[in-house]
């Protein structure tokens, strides 16, 4: 896979020298183990990733599987038990501070401060990542046109509906333009419009070089926008490949949901 | 120090659209400040720390009254009102007055005092000089001075006016014997000698006793010389404005702990927190925007509450706010109160798992806090166990320090120890919280 385009223009400090590490992939995940305090089970048990540069890598998995665990291990927020995490070519444990520079994260909650306007609220984040000036209020501008609220750029947050506080929470984690982008569950309760111009813009970003890690229970929406998908239960991959590879492999399947029904079970996971 | 700039503009929007922060950072501490200052100076009128209004019914209008009157007023201890509604007021209608708690205590001069004081000195001056040959006289009625006090008065001011009123009428009977004196010695003195050497004495011998001096009075043999205990040339009266103004000026700064530690929690729980940890910044960098932010509306807050103190209050009827000689000490002092304020604030964030809890216990510490720490009565008001155990509050330390320069004339190196317990204690609270903080998010948010 070539150098993608958001690599060669650095806007920030996030863009500092890594000519070495982004010949190799976006991330690697490898024999990662977390137990948490007072845990006899382990959250992650030897959870193994690879994901190229500029691929939509999907994690899916019924609830407790370790989804969370595992993005907050990779996006810094948790220390693993054991194993190592390597973001462009970067020992995510052992530097985190480095690490941060590189990622975006767009957790499942709406990560923004309500009575701030999303304007507001972007240009906040985006100075906590070293933007100034004007390339902060270009970068704010792009962010708010790609998700579609330029016009409600100076509305406060909790003003706005489920699927424009959505957007808003997608704006403020690729305002940065991030080498890999974590996106907890980032469609979950808005309505199909929303979704969808996610979805859309989602698969812009991927035509920019961005790296994305995603997380949802939404099967079509894996199958739609994930280059390869992996799924994740009693912290570690029971399968992994394309999405179109894993439907096909025998003994067949109708779609993401049916294989997925059919490796994890119909046991409710509470 | 940008991303620290970041956060404190950040914060700073978020206070101002907080109408329930601001109403607990600015409004609740100005209301308190006028209302328990304006309540507390009423107190201070019945426990005699301020001139009272009295009433004074002078039923005879002659020289007795007049002169307890006068006597009165210079003792400052009262304001002397004789007329109601434009009226010349009645016995009866004054001790109304009294009874509807208008006034704290009404003074009746009878009809008739002066002529049976005046008599009464004369009998008393006669029967002495005559010794045992001068019969004792018609009995003289006694006049008396009546005094009705409202019962809410206290016992301390009752006795400072009875005392005074004593002490008047000490004077008043002090001169008139001595006029009496004055005028009946040199006959009795004629009187002994004719008696004595017989018709070689001429008629008058002595007209006057020279040297007889009549105002006692203005030259005393003793006084009592009133000082205040001040560390220099600055004194004043601790008056409720005193003490009041920079008590509930730190009360309000601690109250920053509700919307500082609810804000902390929010940003945990919606994950702002999370994604924020996520970026290039310490988590230390967002806690000093944070802190510098409330310091910055804190200092505000103190500002309004001193204008108060300054302005408004003096405008009610209460004495004005006086600052001290060092400025520079008072706004240190400030400065190290919101430090400590803001440290629990973050502290109580960190350990509170949930708003409810922080808004819960974030003001019923304060609040004890508050009470230890002399906010609500002064401490050297408390019995001793409780004086000890109030040593321990951050907000005696402030009040204390605020004292030093307000009331007792003290500097900058008087608060020196107060402002470093403030700042020891801001450490405290942010090591702990930082501590708990990392060990809680290493286990996962």
């Amino acid at each position: 896979m070539g150098q993608p385009e958001s690599l060669k223009m650095p806007i920030t400090e996030t863009e500092e020298k890594y000519d070495e590490s982004i010949k190799e992939k976006a991330l690697i995940v490898k024999d990662l183990i977390k137990i948490y305090k007072g845990s006899s089970d382990p959250a992650l048990s030897g959870l193994d990733i690879s994901v190229n540069h500029g691929e939509i890598f999907g994690l899916l998995g019924p609830n407790g599987a370790g989804k969370t665990t595992a993005i907050s291990i990779m996006s810094t927020l948790l220390r693993p038990t054991s194993g190592s995490v390597i973001i462009c070519g970067i020992d995510a444990v052992k530097q985190p501070n480095r690490i941060k520079k590189l990622i975006g994260l767009v957790p499942q909650d709406i990560a923004l401060y309500a009575n701030l306007t999303v304007r507001e609220n972007l240009r906040y984040f985006g100075r906590i990542c070293g933007l100034k000036g004007q390339v902060l209020k270009d970068r704010i501008a792009e962010c708010l046109e790609m998700v579609g609220l330029e016009k409600k750029a100076d509305q406060l947050i909790f003003k706005f509906s489920g699927g424009m506080k959505r957007r808003a929470n997608l704006a403020a984690g690729i305002l940065h333009k991030p080498r890999i982008l974590f996106l907890d569950e980032p469609t979950v309760g808005i309505d199909a419009q929303s979704r969808n111009m996610i979805l859309e813009k989602l698969s812009m970003l991927k035509e920019t070089g961005t790296t994305m890690i995603y997380t949802t229970h939404y099967m079509s929406e894996a199958e739609q926008l994930c280059t390869s998908v992996a799924i994740i239960d009693e912290g570690h991959i029971i399968t992994e490949g394309s999405p179109q590879q894993l439907i096909n492999r025998p003994p067949g399947h109708t779609g993401l949901k049916d294989l997925f029904l059919a490796l994890t079970g119909k046991r409710l996971r509470d | 120090m940008y991303k620290t700039g970041a956060t404190i503009i950040k914060e700073l929007l978020l206070v101002l659209r907080d109408r329930a922060g601001m109403l607990v950072l600015f409004l609740m501490p100005a209301l308190l400040v006028l209302v328990i200052t304006l309540v507390q100076e009423n107190v201070m009128k019945t426990m005699g720390e301020k001139s009272t209004r009295i009433l004074l019914v002078d039923k005879e209008q002659q020289s007795i009254g007049q002169t307890v009157e006068k006597r009165l007023l210079e003792s400052g201890l009262v304001e002397i009102v004789k007329k109601l509604n434009g009226k010349k007021v009645e016995e009866k209608e004054a001790v109304e007055a009294v009874i509807d708690g208008d006034f704290q205590l009404c003074i009746i001069i009878p009809k008739g005092i002066t002529k049976s004081v005046k008599a009464k000195a004369r009998q008393v001056v006669m029967k002495s000089l005559s010794v045992d040959d001068t019969p004792a006289g018609k009995e003289i009625q006694r006049h008396d001075i009546a005094v009705y006090f409202d019962p809410t008065v206290l016992g301390g001011f009752r006795s400072a006016i009875l005392n005074s009123l004593k002490l008047v009428i000490v004077g008043i009977e002090i001169d008139e014997k001595m006029k009496v004196l004055s005028e009946l010695l040199p006959e009795h003195i004629n009187k002994t000698i004719k008696k004595e050497m017989g018709s070689f004495v001429p008629d008058n011998l002595i007209k006057d006793i020279p040297g007889i001096q009549l105002d006692f009075k203005s030259d005393p043999l003793l006084k009592v010389k009133e000082n205040k205990a001040s560390r220099d040339a600055f004194e004043k009266t601790p008056t409720s404005v005193q003490q009041n103004v920079p008590a509930w000026a730190l009360f309000g700064i601690f109250f920053i702990v509700v919307p500082m530690a609810g804000g902390l929690i929010k940003e945990r729980h919606d994950q702002t927190l999370l994604r924020l940890l996520t970026m290039p910044v310490s988590y230390i960098t967002l806690i000093t925007g944070k802190v510098i932010a409330y310091v910055f509306v804190c200092l505000i807050q103190f500002g309004l509450i001193l204008l108060i103190g300054k302005f408004l209050l003096p405008l009610l009827g209460s004495p004005m706010l006086e600052m001290g000689s060092d400025p520079i000490a008072v706004i240190i002092i400030a400065i190290s109160a919101i430090l400590a304020a803001a440290g629990y604030g973050i502290l109580l964030g960190t350990v509170a798992r949930t708003y409810e809890q922080a808004s819960m216990f974030g003001p019923i510490s304060i609040v004890i806090a508050a009470a230890l720490g002399g906010i609500m009565v002064p401490v050297y008001a408390m019995p001793i166990i409780m004086q000890e155990i109030s040593v321990l509050s951050p907000l005696a330390w402030g009040l204390d320090a605020f004292l030093d320069i307000f009331v007792r004339g003290g500097n900058i190196t008087t608060v020196l120890p107060e402002v470093f317990m403030l700042i020891f204690f801001f450490i405290i609270t942010m090591l702990t919280s930082w501590v708990y903080f990392f060990r809680r998010t290493r286990n996962g948010f």
